[in-house]
């Protein structure tokens, strides 16, 4: 059971955190506190529910811890740590949702917000014109823990501020750096949910979101430039920090910070693009993962996200990409953001192609969505954000698979006449059907006859989603291939944050446009 | 449920009680919200959600830990208090520490009425239905979404201070495209006072854009005249774009810095009628009258007739430099001379683009801050004061600060009080705007 893990894991690292003993414990204490009723809790929701006329219902007991660590330069600015719990209610009557959630988590409090959200589907029901229909599902009982070594909530807080301030000061060893501001951010998510087609599933997720920004200003000239670090979030525990050359990328960040400055400023015009994971997930996340969620197509969030060039027909016939490009997406990879066991359907997490050889073959579908298109079965793409949220289709982790050869990145560089090398993601922005996209980045270097040359700055690469695909003429091997993501991706009205990574190799799209983006003010 | 002021006090008291440390800020955040999403011409989702958190900061020999939980009893609120002062033992020192502060005197904020928390079931989903209604009838699909929330914030500090305020808040946003995707049109308002808001109007504009959206032709992209909505003022000039942060443009990273250490304090940055504001007590607007730690807003022009008069300072750089703080926000957009309607502006257009909302938003040179995003649910390219022809979207990459300066703007609109529609129902009170030159920097297939 994913609790008694927990409970182990607290008892063994009190000897070595230098966080009172007492604040695990009691955090343990008061998880276990809920364990024993969770699920009598779960009945009264369930029971009410069916008492008061609902044809289906879930809810969830979760708990979200978050631990934020904030610097700049040499000091602290915050510590933070926060507990969220609480439960919500998810109910069908007459084919109409309802929901409703609260902080107080009692058996009496349970009952009475199940009503409210009985009564809420029940005066929509009155007006409903489409009744929702569910694709079904195995009732599940599970208990899953996502792939971390090291939980970061064990780990002292002081090693992780002189981690932080370690980086600021390799940084501001260089000279020319002017700023530094660091980061880290650790979420443990504590998710039960039970429904009412018998599914019991306890899971219990670690992510982790270190970063940095260095900043390099000239006053005499009045210009300043900043370099982000590339690495991305991860569904990772503080082996993330361990294990990765944090220090190393401060200090090329520095250098990298200072160098822009000079930089030559980018010559507008079509250039080959070599695009290194590092910058290449966020293209993915914008151009294919949104573009493949079948509630867009169906325009469901046209009033706020928006719809997608992928229309319902497209699916099987659209060439999205040259025939090099594979994406798929997937909820089973490991250290990836989005992973869980089961979606907040208790339907089983899956990996599926999205785009095979080129072209458009599948959506994101969970189980409200799946019977719009015939489909018996969803692929499991249902989350909240919280416990307060209502569940709706969020991205599953989407990624353009690797080459079949090994190739590495001086080749496709060697395989370029005149282009740009980019890493780390910068400025975003696409269209609401997910054509018209425009990506900055946080280095950008002139590939001048196959070779790597000088520094460029005020890049951003602009093109149409298709277009840019379809000019992939290189995919790079596994050994190019990286993880990264978001912790903030936002969809939905009322707003949520989704979690999620995109793995890929470093890849080469021919003759893209690309703008210089520097204004003069003067 | 909400919590009362009489239960705010308590809870402060509560965990103020629990501390130890040598200086604490306590803050309360109680919501209500509840929603009804539409989309396809069908409910889609509809919720409610109650709760409250509680966040703890406090210091210890100038050391900070912050804590937070949602769970308000006793032994909840204990422990978040000490987990807070665990982790300000095993901090640095905050060297901007300042005490917290002693009893402030607020002037009572405005944004509440009880009719907006006493909306009730039945009657929303009918006038939901109603949009529905009408997007069928006249052979449009309408997606949308109807939002009540009710807030009450509290803080109180261990020098003395406390403060409880509420704000309720309701809105309702919709997009009907027609069933080819040719056409689509967007509308939204929000108000603290459900009276206020015509949910009809909503419906109505969002339809009639849709309709009159449709068989929109492509233009190229360049340099065009254009007329923004005050939507498409409010989404441009709330997308972060422009900070008016003191801090930043003292550090030299920022559009308001100047080489040498200099900020742009003082210089005629904008056009000479524009005016940029914060008040929380202008009528239209009604917001929150003080920050989390209880720091009351002052209403502050940043732009006076197109000269920046002030940034905006945070305690810490307030006391640093000599300033008074800014506390919390509230964005005004106002021209020193009559605003002229949108009907007149396009009345009075040689050519220009209308334009009636922007997307996806995002910062691309700080130094001057550019931006880049789209335009979307409706374009209308106008000649000699008539509306000819709607128009494809486009890709835009422009500066805010050149955008608004000598020489670009040519008309100011009345203000109005809109929301981005891409950043909730934070409200602001802003113009349209006829300004001379606008950068398209590519068409995009999007409608």
């Amino acid at each position: 059971m994913i609790r008694r893990e927990f409970l182990k894991a607290a008892s063994n690292a009190v000897g070595a955190v230098a966080l009172a003993p007492w604040m695990l414990e009691r955090e343990a204490a008061a998880a276990a506190e809920v364990d024993a009723v969770k699920s009598a809790l779960a009945e009264a929701a369930l029971t009410r529910a069916k008492v008061l006329g609902a044809m289906y219902a879930d809810i969830r007991i979760n708990r979200y811890r978050s631990e934020a660590i904030f610097t700049r330069e040499r000091q602290v600015q915050n510590v933070a740590r926060n507990q969220d719990f609480g439960f919500g209610v998810r109910v069908l009557v007459n084919g109409t949702w309802g929901f409703a959630a609260s902080s107080i988590v009692t058996a009496d409090e349970i009952r009475r917000v199940t009503a409210v959200a009985v009564d809420i589907a029940r005066a929509n029901a009155m007006f409903q014109r489409k009744r929702v229909k569910l694709a079904p599902v195995e009732p599940a009982v599970a208990s899953w823990k996502s792939a971390f070594e090291k939980d970061p909530f064990d780990v002292p807080l002081d090693t992780k501020i002189q981690f932080l301030l370690a980086l600021n000061d390799t940084a501001l060893k260089t000279s020319g750096v002017s700023f530094v501001n660091s980061s880290m951010r650790w979420v443990n998510e504590q998710r039960f949910l039970a429904t009412s087609d018998g599914s019991r599933i306890e899971q219990y997720l670690i992510r982790g979101d270190p970063q940095f920004t260095v900043t390099a200003v000239s006053r005499e000239t009045g210009d300043f430039q900043t370099r982000r670090s590339l690495r991305g979030p991860q569904a990772r525990g503080y082996e993330y920090i361990e294990k990765f050359p944090w220090q190393g990328d401060a200090q090329q960040a520095a250098e990298e910070a200072v160098a822009k400055l000079k930089a030559k400023s980018v010559e507008p015009g079509r250039y080959d693009l070599v695009i290194h994971p590092t910058n290449l997930w966020l293209t993915i996340h914008e151009s294919a993962g949104h573009s493949t969620e079948l509630d867009r197509a169906l325009w469901w969030e046209a009033d706020y996200a928006g719809t997608s060039f992928l229309t319902p027909d497209k699916a099987g016939k659209l060439r999205f990409g040259s025939p090099l490009v594979n994406i798929v997406a997937d909820r089973v990879q490991s250290t990836a953001l989005a992973t869980v066991a089961y979606d907040d359907d208790g339907v089983p997490a899956q990996r599926w192609y999205l785009v095979k050889d080129g072209i458009f073959v599948d959506w994101q579908t969970s189980r409200e969505l799946a019977p719009l298109i015939n489909r018996e079965k969803s692929y499991g793409c249902t989350n909240a954000d919280s416990w307060r949220s209502v569940p709706f289709a969020r991205m599953p982790n989407v990624s353009l698979e690797p080459g079949a050869q090994d190739t590495p990145l001086d080749e496709l560089v060697a395989g370029v006449e005149k282009g740009i090398l980019i890493y780390g993601d910068g400025s975003w922005s696409i269209d609401q059907q997910r054509y018209n996209f425009q990506f900055g980045g946080q280095t950008f270097w002139e590939i001048s006859k196959g070779k790597v040359a000088g520094m460029l700055r005020d890049v951003a690469y602009q093109s149409r989603s298709t277009d840019f695909w379809g000019a992939c003429d290189g995919v790079g091997g596994r050994s190019t291939y990286e993880l990264n993501g978001s912790f903030v991706d936002g969809k939905g009205e009322p707003g949520q944050v989704g979690v999620v990574s995109h793995g890929a190799p470093v890849a080469r799209f021919r003759q893209i446009n690309v703008l210089n983006t520097s204004v003069s003010m003067t | 449920m909400l919590l009362t002021e009489a239960d705010a006090r308590a809870v402060t008291a509560k965990l103020l009680g629990f501390v130890k440390a040598d200086d604490a800020v306590v803050f309360i955040q109680s919501e209500d919200h509840s929603h009804l999403r539409f989309a396809a011409n069908t409910f889609l989702t509809s919720g409610r959600r109650e709760g409250t958190t509680a966040r703890v900061t406090v210091w210890i020999e100038k050391r900070r830990g912050t804590a937070s939980t949602t769970d308000l009893r006793d032994a909840a609120l204990k422990q978040t208090v000490e987990d807070a002062q665990t982790f300000a033992k095993l901090a640095p020192v905050d060297v901007e520490y300042l005490p917290s502060l002693p009893q402030q005197i607020y002037k009572p904020s405005l944004g509440w009425t009880d009719a907006t928390a006493r909306i009730d079931l039945p009657a929303r989903a009918r006038q939901i239905s109603d949009a529905i209604a009408q997007s069928q009838k006249a052979k449009v699909i309408g997606a949308g979404f109807h939002q009540t929330g009710l807030l009450a914030n509290a803080s109180a500090t261990a020098h003395g201070n406390f403060h409880y305020e509420r704000r309720s808040i309701v809105s309702l946003g919709m997009t009907a495209r027609t069933p080819d995707g040719g056409g689509s049109g967007y509308f939204a308002r929000n108000h603290y006072d459900v009276a206020q808001l015509d949910t009809g109007r909503v419906a109505r504009e969002s339809i009639r854009r849709a309709s009159e959206s449709l068989g929109a032709r492509m233009l190229p992209a360049g340099s065009y005249p254009v007329i923004l909505e005050a939507q498409a003022v409010a989404d441009l000039l709330d997308s972060g774009g422009m900070s008016f942060d003191a801090r930043n443009a003292d550090e030299g990273r920022s559009v308001f810095s100047l080489p040498g250490g200099a900020t742009r304090v003082g210089t005629q940055l904008f056009d000479p009628r524009i005016n940029i504001a914060g008040d929380p007590w202008r009528p239209q607007l009604a917001t929150f009258v003080a920050s989390d730690d209880g720091l009351p807003a002052q209403p502050m022009h940043l732009v006076r007739n197109g000269v920046v008069e002030s940034l905006r300072y945070s305690r810490y750089w307030a006391q640093q430099k000599n300033k008074q703080p800014s506390g919390p926000f509230a964005l005004i957009m106002e021209p020193s001379t009559p605003g002229v309607s949108l009907e007149e502006m396009i009345k009075t257009a040689k050519r220009a683009l209308l334009v009636s909302r922007f997307f996806y938003i995002r910062n691309v040179d700080p130094r001057s801050a550019s931006v880049t995003g789209l335009t979307r649910d409706g374009v209308w390219y106008i000649e000699n004061g008539e509306i000819k022809y709607p128009v494809r979207n486009f890709r835009f990459n422009q500066s805010i600060v050149l955008m608004l300066g000598p020489g670009n703007v040519d008309a100011i609109g009345v203000p109005e009080r809109v929301a981005s529609s891409e950043g909730g129902v934070q409200p602001v009170l802003v113009p349209a705007l006829r300004l001379n030159a606008f950068n398209f920097t590519s068409q995009s297939d999007a409608i």
